[in-house]
């Protein structure tokens, strides 16, 4: 379950502050995968970056036992210099893998990304598809409660796009999946409820279709 | 997952930083990692030449020597201070994972400069050795304590810059500024003794000044600690650690958001 109490975001602009969320308590039960809907800065991925701990509400607070990932399709957080296999090491020593686990990872992250040779060398000599080829692998080698996928579902050309929805899929037989997107179709597909922000106003929709219609509604 | 302390969860995020880290700055086809060597052996062998030539050799110690701890210590501040400058926005990617906290940069950063002085300070007394110089320092255990102390003061001194100089950063160029001529105004390659009072006051600002003197005093026998202001140093030390600290916790959370 996840908890969100009185939760207050903003942003400052020139303009005054920016409301993204005012004053919103609700909470999303155990076990459904989430769709967040809205239109562009309406604080969809602010939302998902609140529930995966890495900002923080200006009021209020969001509350769960869960771990969450990352955000998925993070391609960020690699260091150029350094090889996709000395990245992908970084990740695994700071969530504590030991030594066996980190060389499980690498293997499966490897053979997943299809880099090949191209695993051994830095990353600032990869093409921007292999990066996120590399970071989708990556984020499937770990587990989580909570996967968060911020519209990274499309990484690739169609045959890679494929095989990664297969194991996205394959994935959340076994946890549950926080996702945003403007792909209606993604999101009925995977998705069980949604969650709408408008005009700072959250509504949460215990079935994905309400959600979508009154996404729908929106941008009438 | 696997439920981990939070102390456990720090200690494997700085071993992880500090690893990569190394590896960035290491990695083959770098000139960084000759010039890690060659920097503190061309400022040892510049001073040392210019001191003979202008003064000739006679002096009560070795003046290499001398002139070596000093840039150990001053190599070791300059590069704490720097590094933590330029860390939480070199590494600002990363606080998209949640275990990562902007101060684990930082420490991660420090135990890098403290291991190359300690490979540098090995090959000079490794060198020293072959070439018989009088290595023998009075008080080692006096010289120790001090480098501690320099550590902790330049990684206080660094926090407090590089969270203030991640809001504004107008504040990091002024440090930058300031830490120019710090080189010939920190009593590296000369003792304030040998100054006239109205420069050894004014150096005196300086607390770098004051870790050198106290880093030579216990060094050599025929040098004292006389323009050693504990106190003065204690006040360094403590007000930018503390202050920085503060600052640190109040302002992380948005650091990491930023």
């Amino acid at each position: 379950m996840i908890e969100l109490k009185n939760v207050t975001k903003y942003f400052r602009t020139p303009h005054g502050k920016k409301y993204l969320l005012k004053d919103v308590s609700f909470s999303i039960p155990e076990g459904v995968n989430v769709g967040i809907f809205g239109r562009n800065g309406a604080g969809k991925s602010t939302l998902m970056r609140m529930l995966g701990r890495i900002e923080f509400p200006n009021f209020g607070e969001i509350i769960s036992k869960k771990s969450f990932s990352w955000p998925m399709g993070l391609s960020g957080g690699f260091q150029g210099d350094m090889t996709g296999r000395a990245n992908v090491k970084f990740v695994c020593r700071i969530y504590g893998k030991d030594r066996d686990d980190i060389e499980k990872a690498l293997e499966f992250v490897k053979d997943f990304s299809e880099l090949g040779d191209y695993f051994d060398m830095p990353i600032k000599t990869y093409s921007s598809g292999m990066k996120s080829r590399l970071s989708f692998g990556l984020s499937l080698a770990f587990d989580f409660d909570y996967l968060l996928i911020d519209e990274t579902l499309s990484v690739g050309d169609k045959r890679f796009k494929k095989k990664s929805k297969d194991a996205l899929m394959r994935k959340i037989e076994r946890c549950n999946v926080l996702l945003v997107s403007h792909d209606m179709g993604t999101l009925k597909e995977i998705c069980d409820v949604g969650i709408v922000l408008n005009n700072a106003k959250l509504h949460y929709c215990d079935n994905i279709k309400d959600a979508v219609t009154m996404y729908d509604n929106i941008n009438k | 997952m696997k439920v981990r302390s939070s102390w456990e969860i720090q200690k494997s995020v700085i071993y992880a930083l500090f690893l990569r880290e190394v590896n960035v700055r290491f990695s083959a086809g770098k000139i960084g990692y000759v010039w890690v060597f060659l920097e503190p052996l061309l400022q040892i062998l510049i001073f040392v030449s210019v001191k003979i030539l202008l003064f000739g050799k006679r002096s009560s110690f070795d003046y290499a020597v001398f002139i070596t701890v000093g840039f150990i210590g001053y190599n070791l501040f300059r590069h704490i201070v720097n590094n933590s400058m330029s860390a939480f926005k070199s590494n600002k990617a990363l606080f998209a994972y949640k275990q990562v906290k902007p101060i684990d940069t930082l420490i991660a950063r420090l135990l890098v400069e403290i291991m190359i002085m300690g490979v540098i300070a090995l090959v000079f007394i490794i060198v020293g050795f072959y070439f018989s110089y009088d290595m023998n320092p009075e008080n080692l255990g006096m010289i120790l304590i001090t480098f501690v102390w320099l550590i902790i003061f330049a990684f206080g001194f660094g926090l407090f810059v590089s969270v203030i100089g991640f809001f504004f950063t107008s504040f990091t160029k002024v440090v930058k500024l300031v830490m120019m001529p710090l080189m010939f105004i920190s009593a590296i390659f000369y003792t304030l003794a040998d100054l006239p009072p109205s420069a050894q006051q004014l150096l005196s600002i300086n607390p770098l000044v004051h870790f050198m003197e106290l880093i030579h005093a216990s060094y050599f026998h025929s040098l004292t600690d006389q323009f050693v202001n504990y106190t003065y140093m204690l006040i360094w030390t403590a007000i930018p650690l503390y202050i920085g600290l503060r600052l640190y916790v109040r302002l992380s959370k948005a650091i990491v958001s930023q």
